[in-house]
């Protein structure tokens, strides 16, 4: 495979140039360019596009800029990260989130602060693929803030998790039941169908058994590594070989 | 002045008296209106400046000659820009003053030496930055110091970024060079993890705090350090030397500055500059984006200056580990320790040394960290070393949740000193009351957090690794069971156990530090069948092919060897030689073997 695993990460077909520039350059520092890069990340937000390196350069402005501080817009980053696993994107957000004195800029009480332990609940959730607990701890009621003021406004959010999911069912089983993907997946009967049939899965109504297409990580083989010997190592031994003869 | 039994208020009238003579003793210099407030002023200032100069004069008789003697010596070899004589009084002259003169106080100050470089500014901003050095390394810097070197650092970038007749022609040793980037840097994170102590702080001290402006504020720090890279255009000539440009295409790209060394070497050491403050500041994916187009290995001309090499290492590889690429962290890793130990050998220099071994230290641990989080195969030489000097905290890392708190000490030991880019709230009293009263976590503390995170996710790894081993296939209640676990939970850890075992890795050809791809890292794979769990192994053949190599070739040797050496005598002519040792004196020119 010589496609780069990272490169659509880094730089994105999606993103459009004047944020390349904006990324790449030294005008990432500049806090007037804060705004273009809040649009382009509710632009992300509508359209189901990802960027996490622009994402990351609000968080910097905010950083140096504490009073460009827009709460709103990093719970969205993080919500928006959420949907990576496994990239280490939230991570990366989180760090560059800068212990805040309170400001009293904000005309309403900051809501990070409160979010922000439930967002990391969740995040580990989905890194230690407990999908069944994800699912729970969002439906709860005390992710209901959450819920109505943020992930509903991210288009798609719910199937972005799916995929978090469906990465994760795709590299380890060949075969799985169809109560378990559910629980994975957080749909029931006809919509877990189709669900599956556009993934391009098969699905076995009489069993109840989902099958994986095949894909590199589901194959194994129990392979011997053996030594690659290349002819240059040879060259002294043959030349002696044809020389003596 | 034998006055026994005198009353106090004929000793006060004494008092007075003497004071009023030594004062005209001394003379009129402008101590005529000490006691008349009517002219305070010009006279405070005059008398002020005397004593100041007074001072001065005091300090100047108490430097020593030698240390005149080098102060006169350097500032020449400076003047001259004898690139060689400047070398050696910054390696070895000032080490050696100070540690003779100056290792538990100051330097004279600039303005003492001033009249014996006839007040050549740019030579005592050199100095002044040597000056500081010496103050933030070897005392502790007070407030004042830390305003004053910003601003000679300010000063000293000034002249070299934005002369008026473009490139300065000063020559400066690269390991200097490298120097004043590196003590920059350390000096902002000193400031910034001294100004985040509120509690110790005195009146004065908040004062000024509260009112900085743009010292050692961050973003004066980036742009220095981008300034540099910009003049010198160092990216441009990185990547056209890459592209196999040529000599003149190279000098037309890089320009008047990037032609010059001294520019050169202060734009590619901003580069690591700029790594070394973003992941100070938390920003992995910046910091290995800014040096992204730098190749990491030793034919690189600047591994110079040991110190740079090591230091990019270090931070490129703490970015990889942040980032949860622990492969390319570890070979990273592997590389530089394995350079150091071999450089060993010709840096033995106090200081520089020093600062090495404390840079591999960490390196090891962190190649522990690595090591448990991610087993490879790699350097057994390196391992060894690492057993060695943290025996029992790496094998409790190996042990899924116990080994946190093992996890939590190296990393700490290991990591940078994190710094927050927000200070305490200085300007507002209130605040920074509410402030000191909570203060926020440090900021190692946090990305330790988030480091942890990280690991809990991994912490099923070892226990289901040791079961999978056995088998080749299993019943998923089964292995539920021996681990005494719910089976659906059991299922999901495995997920994350399959999902720890790929990460993304620069493997082949990859120049950007960035690229790479999503590679196996476990030696053991499995899949799920339903409820079956079928397991394979990687296993290495048995490696025979260089081994006979190697012989063949030491058997070609000998018969070689053989072959060419002279040929033993035959039997039979042997005994005809006994007979004939007689005759031989007489027939010394008999061919050999040449006898009937």
């Amino acid at each position: 495979m010589s496609a780069s695993a990272t490169s659509e990460w880094v730089t994105p077909p999606t993103r459009p140039e004047l944020i390349e520039s904006l990324v790449s350059g030294v005008d990432r520092y500049n806090p007037s360019n804060v705004g273009i890069l809040e649009d382009y990340l509710f632009h992300q937000i509508r359209s189901r596009e990802y960027d996490c390196l622009a994402n990351l350069a609000i968080l910097k402005l905010y950083q140096f800029n504490p009073d460009l501080y827009n709460p709103d817009v990093v719970v969205n980053i993080l919500v928006k990260a959420l949907a990576s696993v496994p990239f280490p994107d939230f991570n990366l957000s989180v760090a560059l989130l800068d212990d805040r004195v309170s400001n009293a800029n904000l005309e309403e009480p900051d809501p990070l602060p409160g979010l922000l332990p439930y967002l990391t609940n969740l995040h580990s959730l989905l890194q230690q693929c407990r999908f069944p607990a994800f699912w729970t701890l969002y439906r709860s009621d005390t992710l209901e803030s959450l819920r109505d003021n943020y992930t509903v406004e991210v288009v798609g959010f719910e199937d972005s998790i799916r995929e978090v999911a469906v990465r994760a069912v795709k590299a380890t089983f060949q075969k799985i039941g169809s109560k378990r993907l559910s629980s994975y997946l957080d749909l029931e009967g006809a919509e877990l169908e189709e669900y599956v049939v556009k993934l391009g899965w098969k699905f076995d109504s009489t069993t109840g058994v989902i099958e994986v297409p095949p894909n590199p990580d589901n194959q194994i083989a129990s392979t011997v590594v053996q030594e690659d010997i290349k002819l240059q190592q040879l060259t002294k031994v043959i030349s002696h070989a044809i020389s003596a003869v | 002045m034998s006055q026994p039994r005198v009353s106090l208020w004929a000793t006060e009238e004494i008092d007075e008296d003497l004071q009023v003579d030594v004062n005209l003793a001394i003379g009129n210099y402008g101590q005529n209106g000490l006691y008349d407030d009517a002219q305070p002023r010009i006279d405070e200032a005059t008398l002020i400046a005397v004593q100041h100069q007074m001072a001065q004069q005091a300090a100047f008789a108490q430097i020593p000659d030698a240390v005149k003697r080098f102060i006169v010596h350097f500032h020449q070899a400076v003047l001259e820009n004898n690139l060689a004589e400047i070398t050696v009084a910054y390696e070895s002259g000032w080490n050696r003053l100070t540690e003779k003169h100056y290792s538990k106080t100051e330097w004279p100050e600039a303005e003492v030496i001033a009249p014996l470089v006839n007040d050549d500014q740019l030579f005592l901003i050199l100095y002044r930055e040597l000056y500081y050095r010496h103050v933030y390394s070897r005392l502790q810097p007070d407030i004042d110091d830390r305003f004053h070197s910003y601003e000679n650092s300010c000063e000293l970038f000034n002249y070299l970024l934005n002369s008026e007749d473009g490139p300065v022609p000063l020559q400066l040793p690269e390991q200097w060079l490298w120097d004043i980037v590196d003590e920059f840097i350390y000096q902002f994170q000193s400031f910034y993890v001294w100004r985040a102590k509120v509690k110790t702080k005195t009146e004065e001290e908040l004062v000024m705090l509260a009112d900085l402006g743009q010292v050692w504020s961050a973003y004066s720090v980036l742009n220095v350090l981008y300034s540099l890279i910009q003049k010198s255009k160092i990216n441009e000539f990185i990547i056209a030397q890459q592209q196999g440009k040529s000599e003149a295409e190279i000098a037309e790209i890089v320009g008047d500055y990037g032609s010059l060394p001294l520019y050169h070497m202060l734009g590619y050491f901003s580069l690591i500059g700029l790594l070394r403050v973003h992941v100070l500041l938390g920003d992995f994916t910046l910091a290995l984006k800014v040096v992204e187009n730098v190749e990491l290995n030793q034919k690189n001309p600047f591994t110079r200056v040991t110190a740079c090499h090591v230091a990019t290492y270090y931070y490129v590889g703490f970015c990889y580990i942040m980032l949860r690429r622990y492969p390319d962290a570890i070979r990273i890793f592997v590389q530089i320790l394995n350079f150091i130990l071999r450089m060993r050998q010709y840096h033995t220099r106090s200081y520089q040394y020093d600062q090495i071994n404390k840079t591999a230290d960490r390196m090891y641990a962190l190649f522990a960290i690595c090591n448990a989080l991610s087993p490879s195969r790699l350097d057994d030489n390196i391992l060894n070393i690492v057993k060695d000097r943290y025996g029992d905290q790496f094998a409790k890392l190996s042990r899924g949740d116990e080994g946190l708190p093992a996890f939590e000490e190296l990393f700490l030991y290991a990591c940078p000193k994190f710094i927050s880019a927000n200070p305490p709230p200085y300007e507002d009293a209130e605040q920074l009351a509410a402030y000191a009263e909570d203060p926020p976590p440090e900021p190692a503390q946090r990305h330790l957090a988030l480091f942890l995170a990280d690991v809990r996710a991994q912490a099923a790894v070892p226990t289901l690794r040791s079961f999978i081993k056995l088998y080749t296939s299993l019943d998923a209640a089964k292995l539920a069971s021996f681990l005494d676990a719910d089976e659906e939970e059991m299922v999901q850890q495995m997920m994350a156990v399959k999902a720890a075992s790929r990460s993304v890795s620069r493997v082949g050809n990859e120049r950007n530090l960035l690229d790479g791809q999503m590679i196996s890292t476990s030696d053991m794979d499995f899949i799920i069948n339903e409820n079956m769990v079928h397991i394979s192994e990687v296993t290495v053949g048995r490696r025979f092919a260089g081994w006979f190599i190697r012989n063949t070739e030491h058997a070609q040797r000998v018969l070689d060897g053989v072959k060419n050496s002279p040929l033993p005598l035959a039997p039979k002519i042997a005994t005809t030689e006994v007979e004939s040792k007689p005759l031989s004196t007489q027939q010394k020119k008999v061919a050999w073997g040449a006898k009937v």
